[in-house]
């Protein structure tokens, strides 16, 4: 049985049943949703032992063969992309039962949930253009309404400005793509190499180029192009905070434009100096803005766009190596950063603000809470050894072989920025007595809420296991040799 | 597995296991935390003595190795070991709670330690260099008060800054050699990527060890963090691998010229007169002591920079003699500030009286640092002294600069510990110190130990440390101009004493009167006591001088402070850029468009 198309059906389905039966039965939209994402990362781990010997996987749907009919594929960086995405989509789902309980109609919260993890889904395994397009614009729609789910001014704001933006950025994708498909005639991806190798390159590749890289780089949240995701970020529930962190927007900007510029176009050196150029802007610009943060998830919200630039700097190298780094930077990203999402949100409940500078004794009060987040901090800032510290130590040198030694420096710089913010915002809360503004509505996390964070607390310090030959290496090596096909050659 | 094989390994590792395990130790089982904390501390100063005598020593067995000892390395772990069970011992005394947390904390330091100098690979190295910063962080924020994490938090991001640049600094060795495995590395310095990486790699010893520019963490860990752990890492295991890294890279990854010597003077003779002239003016026992952690780094800095067998083999015995002596200072303070509850000098006072084994050790410590013969610290000045001398014979134009730089920084250092040891031991007892109690038995043996290991370093200087432990690292043999007999000056100088304890008591002593104090006619309670706080005072008011001390009270040579004021306004300048109109965002996004249009086409 091929289970590739169960990735899409699963979520789906379960965004169909939740509302059925969500209103009357409050517990079903936990039980359902915890079901389905672990059922999905079960299935997603089982394709990459697949993948480790069959290198690709396709499903073709009503047996119409590709390019006419449209094909669901899976190669070593979209399984690593998928074992990302619904481990993480479980692990926010668990905690969600725990957080989500402070709003009402919370069937509305999962349904939309799953809608996002399924468009996550479509877009990882779409072999075609168009529908990745369509995936894509599913799980960005339910992000749009996730961020207003709290209904406060300030989520409706943010919802609105990432509605808009991100409208744009579609709409420039979807230029590009109908562009593509009159020059060569085909959408299914691995044709469109083809064509596009056969004919060679034109003015409209390059026009089409520029289209994705806004369009793509507004999802990714590269600078200029970010300005929706603070807000955004920030005022989500914290749940919907950490998956857009931590997946979303590395699903929708970054494996998007390297599945395009890396399998379709093939990397060339323009391209490879713009992306390298907004990887710079963006670590260095959200670096210095995160550094005058004082509210938690805006800062890391920040954050998350100056660490995207350190995998768009990896990936613009184009070297094994420094995919290699990218690769292995995202997958830290993304725990450590959901992490602190989650972590945020149990420090939000448990305080009542998210203001650091009147958070305190963090520690003390909850020591689960505590640790993770400087697990978290710790990973993320690149602290030996955690993950995060090998992740950026081969981007550098990957920058240094690659014989561009100020672009490591750069990367340097910013990593000390890093350290600078997170540990200047982190050390105060986390530190001093258990506080006097114990706020009457502060309650203590649940277990649902801590048992996630626990896991990925432990999941980044081992996170170097992939590094190693005998235990993760295939995982993403797989992802690494997707991607060299396309580099510069 | 074959213990003999694996030893390296084991010695690194078990004390890391062994310190992840008592962080799960509950509290309430904390004497099983502490036996175990003993246990591995005292198996790992048998190891490292028998790694010693057994040396060269590799790990694993192949042409590369993780792991080698030689001579430098094994002084260097025999240093962190031993201090390493000092300091455990000192804290049965001294640590009341979160026992779990500190010694597993404390464990992790000394394998991490173990592992930073036994490491042959560059990426081992700032692995476990890296993993230092984030354990001396815990454990100077583990009592949990405000000022403390925040000193903690300084000192993380100075060091950790400084790793940073050694990783770029490592990237760079690795694109200009081809390999990480420190034996096959000798840069020399030529062309500005060499000289990078030769910058960066030595910011980060500096850091570690403490010198300026990148001292500030130093004195604020010391004021602010638990006295155990200034002891443990900054006055001592910080020391010696800070010291480690730059003779390592001084000595055999770069091979070094007259510029980049002239830098380790310049750093040395800067970091001696100005922490001294600092410290002479603080009102807190443990800033104090902590500047001068910070200048006696300055010693060992110039003794390298001589680069000439005498000057560098008294940097690395000054390294252990002031790790004993600095380490035995921040004990006896620990054990004042136990006691007595503060830490501030206006408080104390009279205290040799109530803690006589604590005054004891301090006061030889304290000559020791001021470099009084026969103490250890005199022998490892005058050998960096003759070093620099040496350098005024290879006709070094700026020799007698050092000179009077080490000698004057000599002379301040004696100045300030006139000073302390009369606000804190001398004098009248202050509210505060009246009935202190003397500290428990695991808290004086440690002092004791390191009060005697300064007199017999000092005493058989030539017999045993420096032929035993500093001597093969050199290699070459150490030509020593002038002579120095220790025991002849030990004997003249008790002789001395002797003589002067025969006059005292026979001649001075009948003609004693006591009278009461004449103040001007003022009531003399209110003159009971002179704190001794202020004797240098009015050394603010020189110009030069005086500018400085403000300048240093405001933190203008911080270069954390620096970077923070700097940092400040340009985030506030991109936050006013974010101004929450939606069509500006969406300008960004059109410019940024025509922008990669632009590079697309036109280039």
């Amino acid at each position: 049985m091929n289970l590739i198309p169960f990735l899409i059906v699963i979520p789906l389905a379960a965004a169909f049943f939740i509302p059925l039966v969500g209103k009357r039965i409050k517990i079903s939209g936990d039980i359902i949703s915890i079901a389905a994402t672990i059922s999905l990362s079960g299935i997603s781990i089982f394709l990459a032992s697949l993948i480790a010997t069959q290198k690709v996987l396709m499903f073709e749907v009503g047996k119409w063969a590709a390019p006419m009919g449209i094909s669901m594929v899976v190669d070593g960086f979209s399984v690593f992309m998928l074992v990302i995405v619904n481990s993480i989509a479980f692990l926010v789902a668990l905690y969600s039962t725990g957080y989500i309980k402070k709003y009402t109609d919370t069937w509305k919260f999962y349904t939309l949930f799953m809608l996002m993890v399924g468009g996550m889904n479509g877009v990882l395994i779409a072999g075609d253009l168009f529908n990745m397009y369509v995936a894509l614009e599913i799980a960005a729609i339910a992000g749009y309404a996730l961020v207003a789910f709290g209904i406060d001014a300030e989520g409706l704001e943010a919802s609105f400005k990432y509605a808009v933006m991100g409208a744009v950025g579609s709409s420039f994708m979807l230029m590009g793509i109908a562009l593509l498909y009159s020059y060569t005639s085909t959408l299914n991806m691995a044709d469109m190499a083809n064509v596009i190798a056969n004919k060679g390159a034109s003015k409209i590749i390059l026009f089409v180029s520029a289209l994705f890289i806004m369009g793509f780089g507004l999802k990714a949240a590269l600078v200029p192009f970010h300005a929706w995701l603070p807000d955004a970020h920030s005022s989500a529930p914290t749940p919907i905070s950490a998956m857009l962190s931590g997946v979303l927007i590395k699903v929708l900007g970054i494996y998007a434009l390297s599945r395009i510029f890396f399998n379709i176009f093939g990397m060339t050196p323009k391209i490879s100096m713009i992306l390298i150029g907004l990887a710079v802007i963006s670590m260095v610009v959200a670096g210095i803005l995160a550094f005058g943060q004082y509210d938690i998830k805006r800062l890391l919200a920040y954050s998350s766009i100056s660490q995207i630039g350190y995998i768009a700097l990896g990936l613009g190298i184009a070297t094994p190596l420094s995919i290699m780094g990218a690769l292995f930077h995202l997958f830290n990203h993304s725990i450590s950063k959901s992490l602190l999402f989650l972590n945020a949100g149990a420090i939000e409940s448990s305080m009542g603000t998210r203001d650091l500078r009147k958070m305190t004794g963090v520690l003390a009060r909850s020591p689960v809470i505590g640790y993770t987040n400087l697990i978290g901090a710790m990973s993320i800032s690149g602290i030996p050894p955690l993950g995060g510290f090998w992740s950026k130590i081969i981007i550098i040198f990957a920058c240094i072989q690659a014989d561009r030694p100020v672009l490591a420096f750069i990367a340097i710089a910013v990593s000390i920025l890093t350290l600078g913010y997170y540990f200047k915002a982190v050390t105060p809360v986390l530190f001093g007595s258990k506080g006097t503004h114990l706020d009457n509505k502060s309650k203590p996390i649940t277990v649902t809420m801590a048992v996630p964070m626990v896991i990925l607390a432990i999941l980044s310090v081992v996170s170097v296991l992939l590094l190693l030959p005998n235990t993760g290496r295939s995982f993403l090596d797989g992802a690494i040799a997707v991607l060299v096909k396309g580099a510069i050659r | 597995m074959n213990l003999l094989v694996n030893f390296l390994a084991y010695v690194v590792g078990i004390p890391i296991l062994a310190g992840l395990v008592s962080l799960i130790i509950p509290e309430r089982l904390k004497i099983v935390t502490r036996l175990l904390a003993f246990i591995v501390t005292l198996t790992s100063l048998a190891a490292l003595v028998r790694i010693f005598i057994l040396k060269p020593l590799y790990w694993p067995p192949v042409d590369t190795p993780t792991f080698t000892v030689d001579n430098l390395s094994a002084l260097a772990g025999l240093g962190v070991s031993f201090f390493a069970l000092l300091v455990t011992v000192y804290s049965f005394g001294y640590i009341e709670k979160n026992n779990g947390r500190y010694f597993g904390y404390l464990l992790m330091t000394l394998g991490s330690s173990l592992g930073v100098v036994f490491a042959n690979n560059l990426i081992v190295l700032v692995v476990f260099w890296g993993f230092l910063a984030a354990l001396l962080y815990l454990l100077v924020s583990i009592q949990g008060t405000p000022k403390a994490a925040r000193s903690a938090k300084k000192a993380l991001i100075i060091i950790g800054a400084t790793d940073a640049l050694m990783i770029f600094a490592i990237g760079l060795i690795w694109k200009m050699t081809g390999t990480l495995a420190m034996d096959g590395i000798h840069v020399a310095l030529n062309g500005v990527l060499p000289y990078a990486a030769f910058f960066c790699i030595l910011t980060a010893s500096f850091a570690k060890a403490g010198a300026v520019p990148f001292h500030s963490w130093l004195p604020d860990v010391a004021e602010d963090g638990p006295a155990s752990v200034t002891a443990y890492l900054p006055a001592s295991l910080d020391k010696l691998l800070g010291i480690y890294l730059l003779a390592r890279i001084s000595l055999d990854l770069f091979i070094m010229n007259g510029i980049s010597n002239t830098l380790l003077l310049v750093v040395g003779a800067v970091t001696i007169v100005f922490a001294v002239a600092i410290a002479l003016v603080q009102h807190d026992f443990k800033r104090l002591l902590g500047y001068h952690a910070v200048s006696q780094v300055g010693y060992m800095i110039l003794g390298i920079g001589t680069a000439n067998p005498i000057g560098i083999a008294g940097g690395l015995f000054h390294m252990l003699n002031n790790a004993l002596y600095k380490s035995c200072l921040f004990l006896g303070a620990g054990a004042v500030e136990k006691s007595t509850g503060t830490s501030d000098l206006s408080d104390l006072g009279g205290l040799s009286k109530y803690m006589p084994v604590t005054f004891v050790s301090f006061l030889i410590a304290s000559l020791a640092i001021s470099g009084i013969p026969p103490l250890n610290g005199f022998f490892s000045k005058w050998m960096i002294y003759q070093g620099i001398i040496e350098l005024g014979n290879a006709k070094n134009p700026f020799w007698i600069v050092w000179l009077i730089a080490a000698m004057f920084g000599s002379a301040l250092t004696i100045a300030s510990f006139v000073k302390l040891l009369h606000a804190v031991f001398l004098g009248r007892a202050s509210a505060k110190t009246v009935g202190a109690k003397e500290a428990g038995v695991s808290m004086t043996l440690p002092m004791i130990v390191l009060a005697a290991a300064c007199v017999l370093f000092g005493l058989f200087a030539f017999a045993v440390p420096v032929s035993l432990l500093i001597a093969p690292v050199i290699g070459k043999s150490i030509a020593y101009i002038g002579t120095w007999s220790p025991d002849m000056a030990t004997v003249l100088m008790i002789a001395a004493i002797l003589l002067g304890a025969v006059i005292c008591l026979f001649a001075a002593r009948k003609r004693t009167r006591v009278v009461s104090s004449f103040v001007g006619g003022e009531d003399p309670d209110q003159f009971d006591r002179v704190a001794g706080t202020e004797f240098y005072n009015t050394i603010k008011e020189i110009g030069v001088l005086g500018k400085l001390y403000s300048k240093e009270e405001k933190r203008e040579f911080d270069i954390y402070d620096i970077a923070r004021r700097l940092m400040t306004p340009t985030a506030r300048f991109f936050q006013k850029l974010h101004n929450g109109i939606l069509p500006t965002y969406l300008v960004w996004c059109l410019l940024g468009m025509i922008a990669v249009f632009l590079i697309l086409f036109l280039w």
